[in-house]
């Protein structure tokens, strides 16, 4: 087999050092694959913190809360009918991110508090 | 993930047209993205996939054409006998037998091989019906796929994409390991069967 590969190796030194290159990248992946699985097993890294990005609707429907609960948090009204994202919602009411998240959190637990 | 509220449909269709020229752009995640937007109600998925639909296929054939510029390459090996033009013909060869199977795949299942068989497909002229044929095909398991998993798995696209990107990538080095394998290590001359 070693033999066989260094003969190959000398004919055809580019594709070898690719071939090598891909098996390498094969155990990469394969070490990354079975680290991401592990993680995500756990269901503690499975709650997605607040980020920026994300809409007021994206919010209700990954968290399961029912749309008043984030119209109170907002105090705005209806929802906002353009797809606004948190940032630029927290950037509005001049607060910052991290207090819009907050209050998010602190009406979520209520209101599962509640719902229990 | 910010820009998607802000730019939505554009950038989607954007951003699949430019992952199939080999650029270095986050379409699967923004797919993923698009497909939980979808589900929470800011965006119809109709429309998401749909874009994204129409910006890879777009970018295939920008691909296909670019590689047709680059089939005088290949010419001038063929034109130089000796172990290199060996070996595209059997490249070639491979591509003729397996091309349609070859380009379907590659748009969905080994999806980062994706762009350099349409570049490889243009050079080798690979016939162009077969290749849209295919590649129209594949395309729409490729968007419905992920566009799919962010709807499905909307609360947790960071793990759909975290675990999808590392699957993709594993199954593509086993691919190119695969197929350069072959063509190394094939006997040479008629296969000994």
């Amino acid at each position: 087999m070693r033999a066989r590969f260094r003969a190959s190796f000398a004919r055809h030194p580019l594709l070898s050092s690719g071939f090598l290159l891909a098996l390498g990248l094969v155990m990469f992946f394969a070490a990354r694959s079975v680290a991401a699985l592990v993680y995500w097993s756990d269901p503690a890294h499975r709650d997605q913190p607040i980020e920026g990005w994300m809409t007021p609707r994206y919010v209700i429907q990954s968290w399961q809360l029912p749309p008043e609960v984030m119209t109170e948090i907002l105090n705005a009204g209806p929802m906002p009918g353009r797809r606004l994202t948190l940032a630029q919602i927290a950037d509005d009411q001049g607060i910052t991110l991290n207090d819009l998240a907050a209050r998010i959190t602190a009406a979520t637990d209520a209101h599962r508090a509640a719902s229990k | 993930m910010a820009m998607i509220p802000d730019y939505g449909l554009w950038l989607m269709g954007l951003v699949t047209f430019l992952s199939c020229l080999a650029l270095p752009v986050p379409a699967s995640l923004l797919m993923i993205g698009g497909g939980a937007f979808a589900a929470a109600g800011d965006f119809a998925l109709t429309s998401i996939s749909g874009v994204a639909y129409l910006g890879a296929v777009a970018g295939d054939q920008t691909g296909f054409a670019i590689g047709q510029r680059g089939s005088r390459l290949f010419a001038l090996i063929h034109a130089t006998p000796g172990k290199r033009a060996d070996l595209l013909a059997r490249a070639e060869h491979f591509f003729d037998k397996w091309g349609g199977p070859g380009v379907f795949l590659s748009r969905w299942l080994v999806s980062p091989l994706g762009p350099y068989i349409n570049f490889i497909g243009g050079a080798a002229q690979l016939n162009w019906l077969k290749f849209t044929a295919w590649g129209i095909a594949g395309e729409a398991i490729w968007v419905g796929l992920y566009t799919g998993l962010g709807y499905t798995f909307s609360g947790q696209i960071a793990m759909v994409a975290d675990i999808a990107a590392n699957i993709s990538g594993l199954l593509a080095a086993l691919a190119g390991a695969g197929a350069l394998g072959w063509l190394i290590f094939r006997p040479h001359g008629p296969a000994r069967t």
